[in-house]
C-alpha cells in the first residue's frame, strides 16, 4: 500500500478523494494553481504544491508540474480525480514512468477507450449493442452523407476525442448534415485538438443509463448497479439517481452484465462507466466508457455502501476487490442533484464571484459534496459545479421528497452569485420525473417556458 | 591602456560619492577616446559593485574624464528605494513599497544557483544583473530551463538553496532594481 497519494485536481472532488485518503491512513499532497490558494482541498491535505496559474493549461493540465510535486513530496501514486488529465493515457503512463502508480486504468486501455470511434467498434466486438453508425471516424463529407442516409435521420455527429457530453451535435435531416459535419469538426479541433468526428443513429426521447463497473488486477470485474442521468442540459447532467425507475429487473441484469463483458474485454483495472442509450422500446446501446471517476458516483456509493474511491486506491496498490458480485446489494434509492453556480433566467450563464453565505443542507441521509464555503472565490477558471447535493431513502418517493428539502435548505449567497437550485427543485416537481417516465429532452421542454430565477 | 585613477570620497549633504579624475586624460583621437571611454566605463562599474547598495546617481565627464558616483547614505543595509517605472510586468510576488523585485519560479522544479555541480553560481549576492541574464537553472521532469532576471539591478539575496524543490512562483533571488534617471 501507498503512504502518499497526490490529488492532480482541484474543487469538490480533489476534497472527496483526500477524505477517503486520510480515512485510508495515508498523506495526501494537494496541488493548486493561483486562483485556488484558498481552497478547502490545500487546507485539508498534509501538503500543498503551488504548480500554476489559474489557467488550467499551464497548473492543473501541466503534466511535467504535476510530476515534479509529486516526486518532490514523496508521493507514491497519483488521483486524477474526473476531468483534467483523468482520461489522458499519456499522462498515466508518464506517472509510471517516473516510478509513481497512476490511480486509472492502464495507458492503453485509455488510450483504446478514448478514441470514441475505437471503442464503438471494440464494444461491439465484444458482443455490446452499439448504435447504427460509422466504423471509426468519418473520412470525408460524402462519407458522412452516405452513413447518415445509411442509419436514417436524426443522426448525431460526435467527436472521436470527445466525451463527458462536449463535442456534439444532434441532425435531423440531411440539409443540416454538412454545416454540422464542419462546424463539429472545427470545434473538435480547437477543444479536444483532433477534429475526428463519427456519426451514430440519434435516439429520440431516449434516457440515460449508466453501469458502474470496477476491476481489480486479479481479474475481477464487478458491476455496482446502474445511475440514471436523464435529465440533462446540453448533454450535462443535472440530476442523476440510482437504480433508475422503472427499469425492468431482466433489463437491467443484461444491461450490468454487458458492461461487466466490455470490461473484460479490455482488460479494464480501477472504476469504469459503461454510458447507454435506451430507448422507449426498451433496447439499449452503449454510448461510450469512462475510463474515470464519475461526478455522479456518490449515488452509486449511497445505494451499495461502497467507497468507490477506497476501492479505485486499493485496487491500484495491487490489492483484489473487497467485495464479490454476490456482496454487492444495493438498497434504497439515492438521487445526487448539481447545484451550479449558473443562472437559468440568463440560459444557465456562469455566475462567478464571492460567497458571502454557504450553508449546505444536513439532516438525516443528506451528503453535501462541496468545496465551498463562506468567503469563497467562484472563479471563472473552472466549471460551474458548486455542490453536490445527494440523499438517500428507502424508496423513491422518499427520496425526491427528501431532496426538495435538502435544497429548500441549502443557503447560497453572493453579490453575482445565482444557482441552480430552484431550478433543480422545479426539476423535481415535474410529473413526468415524479413518476419516473422522464427522458433526456426533459429539461428542453423545462426551457422552453418561463423558469424561476435562481438565487 | 589603462586608465590612472585618482579616487577621492566625500560626504555631504546626506550622500555620499566617489569622484573620479583621470590626470592623463586629454582631448585627443577619436579612437583614444573611446577607449577612454570604455576604461572609464568599466572602473565605474567596478566602482558601482564596492557598496552593497545601488548608486543614486553616477555623472560622467568625457574631456578629463571625470566620474561621480551617489549613494544615499543610510543607517542599516536596506537599499535605496525608489519605486520602478519600468514597463516590465511586475511578477505578482513584487513589493512597491520596497521597491524590491523577486526573480520567480516559472514552474514547480529543482533550483539549481550553478550551471553544474561544483562550479560558480550564476549569479551572488552584490552582483547587478541584466534583463534576460541566466540567474538560475529550473529543472522540471529532467528537463534544464534557465531562469532569467526580468529587471535590471542588484543581487540582494539568494532565497532559496542550491538544489531545492520550488513551487510555482516561489521567490528566488531578491532584486534591487537600477534607479533610472
Amino acid at each position: 500500500m501507498f503512504t502518499t497519494v497526490l490529488v492532480a485536481n482541484r474543487g469538490e472532488v480533489a476534497l472527496r478523494i483526500a477524505r477517503t485518503c486520510r480515512e485510508l491512513g495515508l498523506r495526501t499532497v494537494a496541488v493548486y494553481s493561483t486562483a485556488d490558494r484558498d481552497s478547502a482541498v490545500v487546507r485539508f491535505a498534509d501538503r500543498a504544491v503551488r504548480i500554476g496559474p489559474p489557467q488550467a493549461r499551464g497548473s492543473y493540465l501541466h503534466v511535467p508540474s504535476v510530476i515534479e510535486a509529486a516526486i518532490a513530496t514523496g508521493a507514491e501514486a497519483v488521483h486524477p480525480g474526473y476531468g483534467f488529465l483523468s482520461e489522458d493515457p499519456d499522462f498515466a503512463e508518464i506517472c509510471e514512468a517516473n516510478g509513481l502508480t497512476f490511480i486509472g486504468p492502464p495507458p492503453r486501455v485509455i488510450e483504446q477507450l478514448g478514441d470514441k470511434a475505437m471503442a464503438r467498434t471494440l464494444m461491439a466486438g465484444a458482443g455490446l449493442p452499439v448504435l447504427p453508425g460509422s466504423t471509426g471516424a468519418l473520412a470525408t463529407p460524402g462519407d458522412a452523407k452516405e452513413t447518415a442516409q445509411r442509419v436514417g435521420y436524426p443522426v448525431i455527429l460526435k467527436a472521436v476525442a470527445g466525451g463527458g457530453g462536449r463535442g456534439m451535435a444532434v441532425v435531423r435531416s440531411e440539409e443540416g448534415l454538412l454545416p454540422a459535419y464542419h462546424s463539429t469538426r472545427a470545434h473538435a479541433r480547437a477543444v479536444f485538438g483532433d477534429e475526428r468526428v463519427y456519426l451514430e443513429r440519434f435516439i429520440e426521447d431516449a434516457r440515460h443509463i449508466e453501469v458502474q463497473v470496477v476491476c481489480d488486477r486479479h481479474g475481477a470485474a464487478v458491476h455496482l448497479g446502474e445511475r440514471d442521468c436523464s435529465v440533462q442540459r446540453r448533454h450535462q447532467k443535472l440530476i442523476e439517481e440510482s437504480p433508475a425507475p422503472n427499469l425492468p429487473q431482466e433489463l437491467r441484469e443484461r444491461m450490468c452484465q454487458a458492461a461487466v463483458r466490455g470490461a473484460l474485454a479490455v482488460g479494464y483495472v480501477g472504476a469504469a462507466t459503461f454510458e447507454f442509450v435506451l430507448t422507449p422500446d426498451h433496447r439499449f446501446y452503449l454510448m461510450e466508457v469512462n475510463c474515470r471517476l464519475q461526478v455522479e458516483h456518490p449515488v452509486t456509493e449511497m445505494v451499495t455502501g461502497i467507497d468507490l474511491v477506497r476501492e479505485q486506491i486499493t485496487v491500484a496498490a495491487g490489492r483484489p476487490l473487497s467485495f464479490r458480485q454476490d456482496e454487492v446489494r444495493p438498497r434504497g434509492v439515492a438521487v445526487e442533484c448539481r447545484v451550479n453556480a449558473e443562472d437559468p433566467a440568463r440560459g444557465f450563464a456562469p455566475t462567478p464571484g464571492l460567497l458571502t453565505e454557504f450553508v449546505p443542507p444536513g439532516g438525516p441521509f443528506v451528503r453535501v459534496d462541496t468545496h465551498a464555503y463562506p468567503g469563497w472565490l467562484v472563479g471563472p477558471d473552472y466549471d460551474s459545479l458548486l455542490a453536490k447535493t445527494v440523499v438517500w431513502a428507502p424508496d423513491r418517493a422518499q427520496a425526491l421528497a427528501r431532496m426538495d428539502r435538502a435544497l429548500s435548505e441549502f443557503r447560497i449567497d453572493g453579490p453575482a452569485v445565482r444557482t441552480t437550485g430552484a431550478f433543480l427543485r422545479e426539476a423535481l416537481a415535474r410529473p413526468e420525473f415524479r413518476a419516473g417516465t422522464h427522458t433526456t429532452g426533459l429539461v428542453a421542454r423545462m426551457t422552453e417556458e418561463p423558469v424561476a430565477t435562481g438565487r | 591602456m589603462t586608465v590612472g585613477v585618482d579616487k577621492k570620497t566625500h560626504q555631504e549633504n546626506g550622500r555620499k560619492s566617489v569622484t573620479l579624475i583621470n590626470p592623463h586624460a586629454f582631448p585627443g583621437s577619436a579612437e583614444a577616446s573611446r577607449a577612454d571611454l570604455e576604461a572609464v566605463c568599466r572602473a565605474v562599474r567596478e566602482l558601482a559593485g564596492l557598496s552593497p547598495q545601488l548608486p543614486t546617481r553616477i555623472r560622467l565627464q568625457h574631456g578629463r574624464t571625470s566620474v561621480e558616483i551617489d549613494w544615499p547614505v543610510t543607517e542599516g543595509p536596506q537599499p535605496p528605494v525608489r519605486p520602478s517605472t519600468g514597463q516590465a510586468a511586475a511578477a505578482p510576488d513584487d513589493e512597491p513599497e520596497s521597491g524590491l523585485r523577486y526573480v520567480c519560479a516559472p514552474m514547480v522544479g529543482t533550483f539549481y544557483q550553478a550551471p553544474e555541480p561544483g562550479s560558480p553560481p550564476f549569479v551572488s549576492v552584490g552582483d547587478l544583473v541584466r534583463p534576460g541574464q541566466t540567474v538560475g537553472i529550473l529543472e522540471v521532469m529532467k528537463m534544464m530551463s534557465t531562469i532569467e532576471a526580468e529587471v535590471a539591478g542588484r543581487v540582494v539575496e539568494v532565497l532559496v538553496p542550491n538544489g531545492t524543490s520550488v513551487e510555482y512562483q516561489q521567490r528566488l533571488i531578491t532584486v534591487a532594481p537600477a534607479t533610472e534617471g
